[in-house]
């Protein structure tokens, strides 16, 4: 009982209210270079892991380029040489950093290709997928988690939640194979792979509306099995929204129930969402891997799974730096975008 | 102008539980007017249905309840309106002073923007361009005297004062014939109070508005209401004019609510707390705890000697508290009262050792320096225990009485009879038998009894003294008189020594032997409560006394 804490001094606060709102906004430069600092230093972080952690994975890349074709023990000396693996551990570590310093994540083992080409080739199909797919996911989670909210326990809140549970529930590579046998096989509806028919020049109406007939099922896959979250998150803050004392002051200026709701309630339940619905795309590129090799979408998911079968270490350590980059800026927009929403945050 | 009229009035809840719906009734057969232009005050404790009476004149409640009888505005019961007809008159001809100082402005939008939409959903001639609204928006703001710049301003960026004036000044917007206010000064201090009052008085004398003001607190009602109704349990006790109910009432409980908060200056209340008939308080304050002891009755327990606390805040630095003195005396109530800012919480953070004071300040105990160090705390928060004031949140719901109570003895490693020692504090607590409450959980307890568990367990590790910080604000007016009597006797019996920070003068009138005033950081007047309250030589100490609502008296 002894060690518990006072609330920070009023009198600091009150003596503070009237410059305040003038040193924040001063402040927020600050905040900027901290937070971008942040991140800085995650992702060094993540590269510096992404050496390690594909050194730990069993097997012999060369070992495995070997039993492809017949080589002699010079030839595979040769290969080690080539590829710096005959170096000591630091050494080669050292030499992971100063490549990447200048862009450079070494050469695929498996396609012959330097890994930053390979990444910037299959980089566009994927943000195609995942950003479809968060942007769907996103709108229709929180749509349908206010909607619940707002009409929670009728049958519409039951039905919806419980569709959404069921649908989170399911593995996603089971519903990938379950809709490509329907869709894509007994119906012929949909493309059973790949990006695009062959033959279609690019750039043309023609090759875009081929792109997005191959897009469906994927899509509709990857939003299925995590919009959940996205109405769950909403539901809960909308509820404990509703019966915020501020509700009750705009119906009793007159507003209709819809206005209380979508003008007062919903934006305020919106911000807590905004930092989970951030987060939550760092595991939509995850759930990218096993959706992208279903489908043999040509991105950066599927990328990785084959390059893990090699061991393929320069295409991993490659997809490994990228995949965490972009959760990385999520992660900051997140926090900036935050502070841009809740002026109370601005404070801080 | 039409007349508002409660006819008949009952209003049902219905509580859905595990076992069914069961109705719970939190208004039975009310009837009141309020006449056009005229002020009508309705008082009560919590519980006691007055809000939700207020709320139902707009129909604000939620759909669990059910009103019967006839709420007439004018010819019109309100009940009869379609949803389109109601939210014109809501707003345009009655509006709600909220709670302000709570959460009643939504904390995304400047305040601006709030008495804004306001206009906009009732668009009258004088306002029908977008600049005559924002004109009228800043004019709202300069009647209740707020700059006008505040209207950029978010609800945190304002004190509740601020925030209170807001909630006036949004509630005139629309010119309404009806202002509601619903607890419009609970939790402010009584400086901010009076601006809030004076500002609804004048408001209300000067534009014939009429005007529903609900509180717990009689004394605030009778500075502006011509009429009060005092309720209870559903039930309007007693009606009549605000003179005759504070001072000359006939119904028991009105009574008791009258006498809640004392009359500073009169004698009948000094020491003696409202919380039973004055011949028991006597009888138990006849021993002197002092006679039980051996020790120098002039003992002082705590010392604050020359004590600075600054805070660097965006790279300014603000001083909290400024070269402070205080001593407080075996055996002694000292009352430490002053506005939120103005320095006493930190001052009690200070003594608890919970904040350094700046270099050339000392916290003594015993006349000995506190040392900040983990084991010389521990040693000292076994002599001294805080109380909060929220005590919600100061017991851990899912822990039984007995429980939060021993864990303090257990951490201490008391090696007596743990149970006994539970039971003396509680039954030293006025919680007797105490065996009945030992299994109950915070939920189940009402305010007054969970402030007494949690003094129950400061007193069980025997604290040479106890800092209440505002012990009683959050507490009904019939249950903070009991509890002030639980410090008396715990003074006269046991002999505890107490720092009690409030902003209440009549509490400091009700139970402390010394004051201590405090304003921007300093001690600007101390002495005992008979000097300082009675004659006092600050003008800060007269401000806090003239602002300090008062029962009318016939004389």
């Amino acid at each position: 009982m002894s060690t518990d804490v006072i609330p920070p001094g009023k009198a600091a606060i009150a003596e503070q209210q009237d410059e305040g709102r003038e040193s924040h906004r001063q402040s927020f430069l600050g905040y900027l270079l901290a937070k971008i600092g942040g991140a800085a230093i995650s992702l060094v972080m993540v590269v510096i892991l992404g050496f390690f952690a594909f050194r730990i994975l069993p097997g012999d890349p060369v070992r495995k380029i070997a039993q492809s074709r017949p080589m002699t023990a010079e030839q595979i000396a040769q290969l080690r040489h080539q590829y710096g693996l005959d170096q000591p551990m630091l050494a080669q570590f050292w030499n992971y950093l100063t490549n990447i310093a200048t862009g450079n994540f070494g050469e695929s083992y498996v396609y012959g290709k330097p890994v930053s080409e390979l990444i910037a080739q299959y980089f566009w199909p994927t943000i195609a997928l995942t950003g479809t797919s968060a942007i769907l996911a996103i709108t229709l989670g929180l749509w349908m988690g206010q909607l619940a909210a707002w009409r929670s326990n009728s049958p519409y809140d039951q039905v919806a939640t419980g569709t959404s549970l069921v649908l989170w529930s399911v593995p996603t590579f089971w519903l990938a194979l379950l809709l490509l046998m329907i869709f894509g096989g007994t119906l012929h509806w949909f493309p059973t792979g790949g990006m695009v028919s062959t033959g279609i020049p690019t750039g043309t109406p023609e090759y875009f509306l081929n792109v997005l007939w191959h897009l469906v099922l994927p899509v509709i896959t990857m939003v299925a099995v995590v919009y959940a979250q996205y109405l769950l998150v909403m539901r809960a803050s909308l509820l404990e929204e509703m019966s915020a004392d501020y509700l009750t002051t705009a119906r009793a200026k007159g507003l209709t129930e819809d206005l209380v709701r979508r003008r007062h309630a919903v934006p305020n339940a919106l911000l807590p969402t905004v930092t989970l619905v951030f987060m939550h795309i760092g595991g939509l590129i995850g759930g990218a891997v096993t959706v992208e090799t279903v489908f043999s979408w040509p991105g950066l998911g599927k990328l990785t799974y084959e390059a893990i079968s090699g061991p393929d270490t320069p295409l991993l350590q490659g997809t490994f730096v990228v995949f965490s980059a972009i959760i990385i800026v999520m992660n900051l927009f997140a926090d900036l975008l935050y502070r841009q929403l809740d002026p109370r945050v601005r404070r801080a | 102008m039409p007349d508002l009229v409660f006819d008949n009035i009952s209003i049902v809840y219905s509580r859905r539980s595990r076992t069914g719906t069961t109705p719970v009734k939190a208004v039975s057969n009310v009837s009141l007017t309020l006449p056009a232009g005229g002020t009508l005050g309705i008082a009560g404790e919590s519980g006691s249905g007055k809000s939700t009476l207020a709320m139902s004149v707009l129909r604000l409640l939620p759909k669990s309840a059910t009103i019967t009888g006839r709420i007439l505005y004018g010819d019109q019961d309100i009940q009869d309106l379609s949803f389109g007809q109601l939210r014109t008159v809501r707003w345009a001809e009655a509006a709600v002073v909220f709670q302000g100082a709570m959460h009643a402005l939504n904390p995304v939008r400047t305040v601006g923007w709030q008495i804004l939409e306001a206009l906009e959903l009732h668009v009258k001639e004088r306002w029908a361009t977008r600049e005559a609204r924002v004109a009228r928006m800043k004019d709202l703001l300069a009647m209740v005297d707020l700059p006008t710049d505040k209207s950029e301003a978010y609800p945190h960026e304002l004190s509740g004062g601020q925030k209170q004036r807001v909630m006036v000044a949004m509630a005139l917007a629309c010119e309404p014939d009806v202002i509601i206010a619903d607890e419009p000064t609970t939790a402010l201090d009584v400086i901010v109070q009076e601006q809030v009052l004076n500002v609804l008085h004048s408001l209300v004398t000067e534009r014939g508005i009429s005007l529903l003001m609900i509180s717990h607190d009689l004394s605030a009602l009778a500075t502006i209401c011509d009429r009060i109704a005092v309720m209870k349990d559903g039930v309007v006790r007693e009606v009549g004019d605000a003179v005759s109910i504070c001072t000359a009432a006939t119904d028991p409980y009105t009574r008791k609510l009258a006498q809640a908060f004392p009359v500073i200056g009169d004698p009948a209340s000094r020491l003696k707390p409202q919380s039973k008939p004055i011949w028991e308080v006597a009888a138990d304050g006849g021993t002197d705890g002092l006679e039980q002891t051996n020790s120098d009755p002039h003992e002082v327990v705590l010392e604050a000697r020359g004590v600075s606390v600054n805070f660097r805040s965006h790279g300014r630095t603000v001083h909290a508290v400024r070269s402070v003195d205080l001593t407080c005396h075996r055996a002694e109530i000292t009352a430490l009262v002053g506005q939120s800012g103005s320095g006493k919480t930190t001052l009690a953070r200070t003594i608890l050792g919970l904040q350094e004071p700046n270099a050339g300040g000392q916290v003594l105990f015993r006349g000995e320096p506190l040392k900040l160090t983990k084991r010389g705390l521990r040693e000292y928060r076994r002599n001294v225990q805080l109380v909060f004031q929220d005590q919600f949140a100061a017991l851990n719901p899912k822990v039984s009485v007995y429980e939060s109570i021993s864990e303090g003895l257990r951490i201490r490693k008391y090696d007596g009879d743990e149970y006994a020692k539970v039971c003396e504090s509680l039954e030293a607590c006025e919680m007797s038998p105490a065996s009945e409450y030992l299994d109950v959980l915070p939920q189940e307890l009402s305010g007054g009894q969970r402030q007494r568990v949690v003094i129950a367990g400061a007193l069980a590790i025997e604290p040479s003294a106890l800092i209440a910080d505002e012990p009683v604000a959050s507490l009904d007016a019939s249950v903070r008189g009991e509890l002030l009597g639980l410090f008396l006797a715990l003074k006269r019996r046991m002999g505890m020594t107490a720092l009690v920070i409030t902003h209440d003068l009549g509490l400091a009138w009700n139970i402390a032997d010394t004051v201590a005033v405090m304003y921007n950081g300093e001690i600007v007047e101390r002495g005992t409560v008979e000097k300082v309250l009675l004659d006092p030589q600050h003008e800060y100490t007269k401000k806090l006394l003239h602002a300090t609502p008062k029962i009318p008296t016939l004389a």
